[in-house]
C-alpha cells in the first residue's frame, strides 16, 4: 500500500470512529455513558503517555502525579481555596477550568523535563516514581491550598458545572453522564487528532530518532535537550486535561484520588494499547479502566461460575487475578493490541503478495 | 455472579408475575417482590484490606436471614464493590450501585473520606446513604442538612472526650503524650481529648503525628518519652498501636496507656504483649462497645454463640477473632430491623424516617445495656460505651456505661 | 539538662539508625537483583512479605522452632525466587525495559492480594531471633534485635563481597548481567545465572521481611513502605554496591530523624511529618542527577 492510501484508509476509519462515538449514547444505558467518560479520560492520559513512552523511549511512573496537578487546578479554580485560607476564589465554569489544568501541568512537566534529561531507562522509572509516589504526602503539606487530606468538593459549586445537574446545550437537554460523555470524548478525538498531528512531522521523527539511538539522533542535528523536555511538557499537558476531567467526573479530589497505582495502571494502558501506535491506545484505556472491575467479577456475572467470583470478592481477591491478568498479557501481547493490528495487517498483505504453492 | 444471577432469576420471575406485580404499589429501585438490593463499597484490596471484615460480617448475617425467607419474603442482597479506600474509586462504585444496579440503599460503605466524598451526590439523588462506617462527627451532627446520610457508630469525638475525663477524673496532674494518625482521625481523637482534659490539673505535654506511609514509628515514640509524660495515648490503627507498645517497651518506658477502641481489640492486645514479655501492655484503658469475641464472658452468650456460628457458616475461612465482622453484624442486625419496619412495601423515604426513630436495646452483638437510639434531634445510632483495662491476658470493664451527650 | 538533651538527641539517631537498618536489608536484596540482572524488581518487597509470612505461619499453624522455620523459609524464598524467574521473567527478559517493569508489578499486586487473601488483612507478630533485651548506655536505650539487624546487614555485605570477588560463580554471576553475550560466549549459563541471582535476592528479602517484622509488625502491606526507603537507600549508595545499600539505610533513617528532631527546636521548621517520604524521595531525584552512580558506585560507561 502506498502511503497516501494508507492515510486515506486512516481518515475514513477516524471518521468511522468518531460517528461511532457520536451516535453510541443512543444505544446504551445511561449509566454505561459515564463509564466510557473514564475511558475517554484515560485515553486522553494514554495519548500524552505515549508521546513520551512510546515515541521518546523515556519511561514515565509518575504521570498521576500530573494528572493530580491537572485535577487540583481544576478543582481549585471551580471550587476556590478561601475556604481552607487559600487564596484562590474559584468561581470559574468546569469547561474553562481545562485549559489552565493542562497549562499547568504542561509546565511542571517541561521543567521536570530538564532534569529528566540527564536519566534514562530505569533510572528515570525511579525518578517518575518518586515523584508519583511522594505526590500524595506533598499535597497535605500545604492544606491550605488543597483541603489537606480531606480534599475538595467541586459538589459544592453544582452551578460552575454540568456534572450533576442536567446541562442545556446546542438547544438540547442533556443528562450529566450524557453531558460527561460528550464532553470527554470530544476532547479526547481532539487530543487524537492533535497528537497525530504533532508525531506525523517533523517533531514526531525528531522524537523517534531520540527514542531509537540518541547518539544517532544528535549526530543528524536533532536537539536531544529540546525534544526531551518538549516531549515531557505535552504528555504532562495532555496527563493535566485528562485529571481536570476526571475531577469534574468524580466532582471531588483529595490526595487518594490520583494513587501511585494509577500512575502504573496509565503504563500497563500503553503497553497494552501498543507503544508507538495511536489507535491502539483506544483498548490500552478501556483495559485501565474496566480490569479492576473484571478482576472482582463485575460485568463477567453471567460468564464465570459462581465458584470463581465467590473468591474473587474475598479480600485479596481481585487484586490475584488484577496482577496474574497483567503477567499473562505481558506474555501473550508483547507489543499490545496495536501490535496486533500492525500483525494481521502484515499477514494479510503478505498473503496477498504470496506465490502459491 | 450472585447479583447478576439474582436479577436474572428476579427479570423471570417479573415477567411471569407481571400483571401481579403492575397490580402492586410502585416501590422505589432495587426492591422486586422476591429481593431488595442494597451495596456499598469496601477495601477488598489495598492497604487498608482488613477492614473489609465490616462488609463480610454484615454479608453473613444477611445470608442467614435470607436462608430463613428472608424480610418480608425478600431476600436481602449486599453487593460488595472494592474501592481499595480511594474515595475516587468509592464515587464510580457508589454511582455504579445507584445508577447502573439501582440499589434500594448505599449501606456501610467504609471510610470517613470515602462517605465525605459520595455524601453530597447521594443526598441529591435521594438514596440513603446508611450506616456510615466511620466515627466522624459529621453523620450526625449535619443531619438536618444531609438527611439521606445516617453514621453508626459512637464518634471518634466523643470516644476521646471520655478519655479526657477519664484522665481528668482519676490522675491527678498527669502529663500525657499523643502519638496520633496525622489526618481527620486521629486529630478528632486528640482534640477531644484535650478538650475532656478540661481545666484539670491534667495536660497534654506532648503530641506526635505519624503518617500512614511511614515504616515505623520509633523515632515519635522515643520523642514522646523524652517529653516525660506519665500517660501515653495512642491514637493510631492497629498496626501502629503495635509499634506504639513494642517501641515503648524497648525504650523501657512504663507509662499507662489508653488505645483507642479500633486497635484495642483483643487480638491485638494479645500481639502487642510479645508474648508475656512487653510489661506496658498490662493496665492499658480503651472503650469499647461491641462484644469482643475473644473474651471468656461470652463464652455462653446467646448473641456471641448465634455470631460463631453464623460466621463459620456463611462466611468459611474468615478469622472468628477478628471483631470487625462483629460490627458488620451489628450493622446487619439493625438494617433487618430497619427493614421489618418498612413491611410489605419499603421506600427510601420509610428507611430513612426509620432510622431516624430507632430504639433497640437488644442488639446482639452489642454489650449489655447499650441502646441503638436516634430520634428527636438525637442523630447518632450507637452513642455508648464501656471503659475497660487489660488485665492479665484479657480485657476488663469498669465503671458503668458511658453516654455520650455531646458527640 | 544538656546531658539529658544530649541523650534525647542520642536516642533519635540510634532509632533512626534501627530504621536504617531495616531499609539497608531490603535495600540489599534490590542491589543483587540489579547487580546480577539489571532489573529493578518492583516486586522485591511483596515477595519478601511472602516469605515471612511463610515463616510466620511455620510457626504459628505448624508448630515450628524459630530456626529451623527460618532456614526453611530461606529455601523455599530462595527456590521461589529461581522459579519466579523461570516462569515470569524469562519470557519478558528479551523484550523491553518496560515489560519486565509491568511484569514485577504484576506480580507485586499478584503477591500482596495472595497475602490477604490466604492469611487475612490484620497484624500478626514475628518474634525476633535476637529476644527482645535492651542495653542502656549513658541514658541512650538499644535494642538487641536492632543491634542484630545491623550485624546481619553487614554480614551480608562481607558475604557477597566474598561472594562477586572469589568464587567462580560470583563472577559468572556478574559476567551475565553485564555481558550476557560475551558469557554465553565463554560458557556461562547465562539463563541460570540469573535465576540464581533472582533465588539471591528472594532469599535476601526473605532475610529482610523476619528481621522487618519484629519491629514494625507483620502485615501484607509492612514492606510496601519500606521499599520506597529502600530505593532511595539502594540509590543514595549506589545501586549497584551492597555496602552502598548499607551506608545509604543507616544515612537515610539517621537524616529524617534529624530533620524530625530538629524542627522542634526551629530548625528546619517547615519539616512536618507529611515531608519524611517526599524527603526520602527528593534523595533519590538528587542523587540521580548530581551522582546516578551513588556514593559508593562505578560510574556506568557508555557505549556508542
Amino acid at each position: 500500500m502506498s502511503p497516501r492510501t494508507q492515510r486515506a484508509i486512516g481518515f475514513v476509519a477516524f471518521a468511522c470512529f468518531v460517528a461511532f462515538v457520536a451516535v453510541l449514547p443512543a444505544f446504551v444505558s445511561d449509566f454505561k455513558a459515564r463509564e466510557y467518560a473514564y475511558v475517554a479520560i484515560f485515553l486522553i492520559a494514554l495519548l500524552g503517555l505515549n508521546v513520551l513512552t512510546g515515541y521518546t523511549g523515556q519511561i514515565s511512573l509518575g504521570h498521576g502525579a500530573f494528572m493530580a496537578i491537572g485535577g487540583y487546578t481544576t478543582a481549585i479554580l471551580m471550587a476556590g481555596n478561601e475556604q481552607f485560607g487559600g487564596p484562590i476564589s474559584g468561581g470559574l465554569k468546569d469547561v474553562w477550568t481545562l485549559p489552565i489544568a493542562g497549562l499547568v501541568a504542561g509546565l511542571v512537566g517541561l521543567a521536570f523535563g530538564l532534569p529528566a534529561l540527564r536519566l534514562s531507562g530505569l533510572y528515570l522509572a525511579l525518578a517518575t516514581f518518586a515523584i508519583a509516589v511522594a505526590m500524595p504526602s506533598t499535597v497535605k503539606r500545604f492544606e491550605e491550598w488543597t483541603g489537606g487530606g480531606t480534599g475538595i468538593q467541586v459538589f459544592a459549586t453544582p452551578e460552575l458545572t454540568g456534572s450533576i445537574t442536567n446541562v442545556h446545550v446546542l438547544g438540547r437537554t442533556l443528562t450529566p453522564n450524557d453531558w460527561m460523555y460528550y464532553l470527554s470524548w470530544s476532547i479526547a478525538l481532539v487530543a487524537f487528532a492533535v497528537a497525530w498531528l504533532i508525531l506525523r512531522g517533523r517533531t514526531g521523527r525528531a522524537f523517534r530518532a531520540v527514542r531509537d539511538s540518541e547518539t544517532a539522533a544528535v549526530s543528524s542535528g536533532v536537539s536531544l535537550a529540546r525534544y526531551k523536555t518538549l516531549a515531557f511538557g505535552v504528555s504532562a499537558a495532555y496527563a493535566g486535561v485528562a485529571g481536570g476531567l476526571f475531577v469534574i467526573a468524580s466532582a471531588f479530589v483529595n490526595p487518594d484520588t490520583f494513587p501511585v497505582a494509577l500512575s502504573i495502571f496509565l503504563l500497563v494502558g500503553i503497553v497494552v494499547g501498543g507503544l508507538g501506535g495511536l489507535s491502539g491506545l483506544v483498548f490500552g484505556a478501556i483495559f485501565v479502566y474496566y480490569l479492576p472491575l473484571w478482576s472482582q467479577g463485575q460485568d463477567l456475572g453471567s460468564l464465570l461460575p459462581d465458584r470463581i467470583v465467590e473468591e474473587t470478592q474475598k479480600p485479596g481477591g481481585p487484586a490475584i487475578v488484577y496482577g496474574i491478568v497483567l503477567i499473562l498479557l505481558m506474555f501473550v501481547l508483547p507489543n499490545g493490541v496495536g501490535g496486533l493490528f500492525r500483525r494481521a495487517g502484515q499477514l494479510l498483505g503478505r498473503r496477498r503478495y504470496s506465490p502459491r504453492k | 455472579m450472585r447479583l447478576r444471577s439474582t436479577l436474572a432469576a428476579a427479570a423471570v420471575a417479573l415477567a411471569v408475575a407481571a400483571p401481579l406485580a403492575l397490580a402492586g404499589s410502585s416501590s422505589d429501585p432495587g426492591v422486586t417482590s422476591t429481593s431488595i438490593l442494597l451495596g456499598g463499597t469496601s477495601p477488598l484490596t489495598g492497604p487498608a484490606a482488613s477492614y473489609a471484615s465490616v462488609a463480610r460480617g454484615a454479608k453473613a448475617y444477611f445470608d442467614s436471614i435470607n436462608a430463613k425467607g428472608g424480610v418480608a419474603k425478600r431476600k436481602i442482597d449486599y453487593d460488595i464493590v472494592d474501592d481499595a479506600y480511594n474515595p475516587a474509586q468509592t464515587v464510580q462504585g457508589v454511582r455504579r450501585l445507584v445508577e447502573q444496579d439501582k440499589v434500594f440503599a448505599v449501606f456501610n460503605t467504609l471510610g470517613t473520606e470515602s462517605n465525605l466524598a459520595i455524601r453530597d451526590y447521594l443526598n441529591q439523588m435521594k438514596v440513603p446513604q446508611l450506616f456510615a462506617a466511620s466515627g466522624a462527627t459529621t453523620w450526625g451532627r449535619d443531619a438536618a442538612k444531609y438527611p439521606w446520610t445516617i453514621g453508626f457508630q459512637p464518634s471518634y469525638a466523643a470516644e476521646g472526650f471520655v478519655y479526657g475525663r477519664y484522665v481528668a477524673q482519676n490522675m491527678k496532674k498527669a502529663k500525657v503524650a499523643v502519638l496520633f494518625q496525622n489526618d481527620d482521625y486521629g486529630k478528632d481523637l486528640l482534640g477531644a481529648l484535650k478538650s475532656g482534659l478540661g481545666r484539670s490539673g491534667s495536660k497534654v505535654v506532648a503530641a506526635e503525628p505519624y503518617q500512614v506511609t511511614s515504616p515505623d514509628v520509633g523515632s515519635q515514640i522515643a520523642k514522646l518519652k523524652a517529653s516525660g509524660a506519665n500517660v501515653l495515648a495512642i491514637f493510631a490503627t492497629p498496626t501502629f498501636a503495635i509499634q506504639a507498645y513494642v517501641f515503648a517497651n524497648r525504650l523501657g518506658w512504663k507509662p499507662k496507656v489508653i488505645v483507642n477502641g479500633v486497635s484495642g481489640t483483643s487480638n491485638i492486645m494479645v500481639l502487642a504483649s510479645e508474648g508475656g514479655k512487653n510489661k506496658v501492655v498490662e493496665g492499658s484503658i480503651t472503650t469499647n462497645v461491641l462484644k469482643d469475641p475473644t473474651d471468656p464472658r461470652w463464652k455462653n452468650d446467646a448473641g456471641m454463640k448465634l455470631y460463631r456460628s453464623l460466621l463459620a457458616k456463611y462466611s468459611k475461612g474468615a478469622n472468628v477473632n477478628d471483631v470487625y465482622h462483629v460490627y458488620g453484624m451489628a450493622v446487619g442486625y439493625e438494617t433487618v430491623g430497619l427493614l421489618r419496619r418498612l413491611g410489605a412495601d419499603p421506600t427510601r423515604a420509610g428507611l430513612m424516617k426509620a432510622a431516624r426513630s430507632m430504639n433497640d436495646p437488644k442488639n446482639p452483638f452489642l454489650l449489655p445495656g447499650v441502646v441503638v437510639k436516634t430520634g428527636s434531634g438525637d442523630n447518632f445510632p450507637v452513642q455508648q460505651g464501656r471503659l475497660q483495662r487489660w488485665t492479665k491476658g484479657r480485657w476488663v470493664p469498669f465503671g458503668g456505661l458511658w453516654q455520650s451527650k455531646r458527640n | 539538662m544538656i546531658l539529658a538533651a544530649f541523650s534525647d538527641f542520642m536516642q533519635q539517631v540510634v532509632s533512626g539508625l534501627a530504621s536504617g537498618g531495616i531499609y539497608a536489608l531490603l535495600a540489599l536484596a534490590l542491589v543483587i537483583i540489579h547487580r546480577s540482572t539489571g532489573v529493578i524488581n518492583f516486586a522485591q518487597g511483596e515477595m519478601a512479605t511472602l516469605s515471612t509470612y511463610i515463616a510466620w505461619a511455620l510457626i504459628a499453624h505448624h508448630g515450628w522452632r524459630y530456626g529451623p522455620a527460618f532456614v526453611a523459609t530461606l529455601a523455599v524464598s530462595f527456590v521461589g525466587g529461581v522459579g519466579i524467574h523461570r516462569v515470569v521473567i524469562r519470557p519478558v527478559e528479551r523484550g523491553s525495559v518496560l515489560r519486565i517493569v509491568i511484569v514485577t508489578i504484576g506480580l507485586l499486586v499478584a503477591i500482596n492480594g495472595f497475602v490477604i487473601w490466604e492469611w487475612g488483612g490484620e497484624p500478626q507478630q514475628l518474634q525476633s531471633p535476637f529476644g527482645t533485651d535492651t542495653y542502656t548506655i549513658g541514658g541512650v536505650v538499644v535494642a538487641a534485635h536492632d543491634i542484630g539487624t545491623i550485624v546481619v546487614a553487614l554480614g551480608i555485605v562481607f558475604l557477597l563481597w566474598a561472594l562477586f570477588q572469589f568464587t567462580k560463580v560470583g563472577l559468572a554471576l556478574r559476567a551475565a548481567a553485564v555481558n550476557p553475550e560475551e558469557a554465553r560466549l565463554v560458557g556461562v549459563r547465562v539463563s541460570w545465572m540469573l535465576a540464581l541471582g533472582w533465588g539471591l535476592a528472594a532469599l535476601l528479602g526473605a532475610v529482610a521481611g523476619m528481621l522487618t517484622a519484629p519491629t514494625v509488625g507483620l502485615d501484607p502491606n509492612m514492606m510496601a513502605a519500606v521499599l520506597i526507603y529502600s530505593f532511595a537507600a539502594a540509590v543514595l549508595g549506589g545501586i549497584d554496591s551492597p555496602l552502598g545499600a548499607v551506608v545509604g539505610g543507616l544515612l537515610i533513617g539517621v537524616l529524617l530523624n534529624m530533620l524530625s528532631y530538629l524542627s522542634q527546636y526551629g530548625i528546619f521548621d517547615w519539616f512536618t511529618e507529611e515531608l519524611r517520604l517526599p524527603m526520602a524521595l527528593l534523595v533519590i531525584l538528587g542523587v540521580l542527577l548530581v551522582r546516578p552512580q551513588g556514593m559508593f558506585g562505578q560510574p556506568e560507561v557508555k557505549r556508542v
